[in-house]
């Protein structure tokens, strides 16, 4: 897989090109569109959690942010990236080619978003009057650990797609749970303890709590989680891979 | 010297009825009955085994569904056998119709990750591109959504695309019967220039005076069988007497099970 992404890793670059301009071509706001989905968010939010019911969480906006920017990576790389097989049937068996470079395209197109979205976040930091100090240095790390799983899951969910063409209706529904039941808009303080171990099972618990951590509390993140999440990542990727190589040659037979 | 070698070479597809109606619901529904559906094949090409010399042109001729194009995605490495082997002796590129272009990006576009799918590099596609636009006769709608192109347009660039590959062996689906006149006159002095430089040809085409007047041997596919193989003087003729005798034989579906749906190759 390393070497067929080597092989075509001009073609990488030129289709996560593509699907960025193709993403702000003809549109008027064109880059600000990428923004516009966090801001709305917190304000939203923000008005729902600390004008409405009083959350308790200060600054709750910042609080907000730090977890959504990076969920809306992982969210908006599985959502579209669901489909990518599909998308990709022009290119798909019609020639030597590697299926998986199509996996990597939206995970890397939404990875440059995201990266794009970070100079927001700091803003926010900053009108919040808090600090960002030496735990930033982790950051790296996690959007590593976060590159791996989404693409993990988008193994999954991409190359079964292929099959069950509905699972594109069930991804949307499934985001939307697992972005309630991450403690990404409420603290983790206020689920019950009881239940804090089924909610930190989730290995994009600890990326969105690390988040918290560096941008909202600057402090250092809960390795231990990390190490548990980077496991899992490591152990649902090898499995990701091993499906997608056994499915992969019958993709052609259902484009 | 064989520039391709093809040994008891056999593919088959899973028969998919209507793919789109497979869901979740119903792939629970139909384990909790704990009947799995059977499992039928379709075989595309069955143990086909034929060489091409070095420097030389196959034509490919059969009905429809005879396996023509699976051969053909075959020898390119598009799909993966079930059995038997594929020997080239260099880089084989394909050029079919409806393959590999984006309807949404530009012609230019389209260019470039063609090109890159086909093994060039970014360089090497740069330094081709005028050559690939004039030959095409794409002017200023290369520029244009490729969606906006008619058929005779489309093939234009394709055949363009795939000719400055320079491959060793370039395989042409059906590809000729699009363009008009004079773009096919352009495209067989292209192929035949491109075989005096020692370079292999496999066409498929159901113009029978195409393969005798071009060709220097013939395969008739049927039923994804090699029915014969040999001079076109003689396999051409031998087909269109057997095409005069067909009826409206449907295609053949295996109903029997055969394991594991993608066995390694």
């Amino acid at each position: 897989m390393i070497l067929s992404l080597y092989r075509y890793r001009w073609l990488l670059y030129e289709l996560v090109l593509r699907d960025l301009i193709q993403r702000y071509r003809g549109s008027a706001l064109g880059f600000l569109w990428t923004l516009l989905n966090p801001v709305l968010f917190m304000g939203v939010y923000t008005l729902v959690f600390s004008v409405y019911l009083r959350a308790g969480v200060d600054h709750y906006a910042l609080f907000l942010v730090s977890a959504m920017v990076p969920w809306l990576w992982f969210a908006s790389s599985i959502q579209q990236g669901t489909n990518s097989i599909i998308d990709g049937r022009m290119y798909v068996g019609k020639a030597a080619f590697a299926p998986v470079v199509l996996i990597f395209v939206p995970v890397l197109s939404n990875l440059v978003n995201f990266l794009l979205t970070l100079p927001f976040l700091f803003v926010v930091v900053a009108l919040s009057h808090h600090k960002v100090g030496l735990p930033l240095i982790v950051l790296p790390l996690l959007i590593a650990i976060q590159f791996l799983l989404t693409l993990a899951a988008l193994l999954f969910t991409a190359t079964f797609n292929v099959f069950y063409r509905d699972l594109q209706q069930l991804v949307p529904i499934a985001l939307l749970l697992m972005f309630y039941l991450i403690p990404i808009f409420y603290p983790l303080s206020s689920v019950p303890e009881a239940i804090q171990p089924f909610i930190l099972a989730n290995p994009f618990a600890s990326i969105a709590l690390a988040y918290q951590h560096i941008f909202y509390q600057n402090a250092w993140p809960d390795f231990n989680l990390l190490a548990y999440t980077t496991l899992t990542a490591l152990v649902l990727f090898a499995v990701g891979v091993a499906v997608f190589a056994r499915y992969e040659e019958t993709f052609t037979e259902y484009l | 010297m064989d520039a391709i070698t093809v040994r008891n070479l056999s593919k088959r597809f899973r028969y998919v009825g209507i793919p789109k109606e497979t869901t979740f619901k119903e792939s629970i529904v139909r384990l909790q009955m704990f009947r799995r559906p059977e499992k039928r094949y379709v075989r595309a090409i069955d143990d086909v085994s034929f060489s091409v010399q070095q420097g030389t042109m196959l034509g490919v001729i059969g009905r429809n569904g005879s396996g023509k194009t699976t051969l053909m995605r075959l020898l390119a490495g598009a799909y993966r056998q079930n059995a038997g082997t594929i020997k080239l002796a260099g880089q084989a590129t394909l050029l079919s119709l409806g393959v590999g272009f984006h309807p949404d990006f530009s012609g230019r576009e389209n260019i470039k990750i063609s090109g890159l799918i086909l093994g060039l590099s970014p360089r090497e596609i740069a330094s081709r591109f005028a050559e690939i636009v004039e030959f095409s006769e794409l002017g200023e709608f290369v520029d244009a959504p490729v969606r906006t192109y008619s058929a005779g347009m489309y093939l234009r660039l394709a055949f363009s695309i795939a000719i400055s590959v320079d491959p060793d062996i370039l395989l042409l689906d059906e590809v000729l019967a699009v363009g008009d006149e004079a773009f096919a006159a352009k495209c067989f002095a292209r192929i035949q220039q491109f075989k005096r430089r020692g370079k292999t040809i496999v066409l498929v085409t159901h113009d029978a005076q195409t393969i005798v007047t071009w060709c220097d041997s013939a395969l008739w596919l049927e039923h994804g069988k090699a029915r014969m193989l040999g001079a076109p003087s003689e396999v051409v003729p031998a087909y269109h007497a057997a095409l005069a005798g067909y009826g409206q034989e449907p295609l053949l579906v295996d109903s029997r099970e055969e394991g594991d749906p993608s066995p390694p190759g």
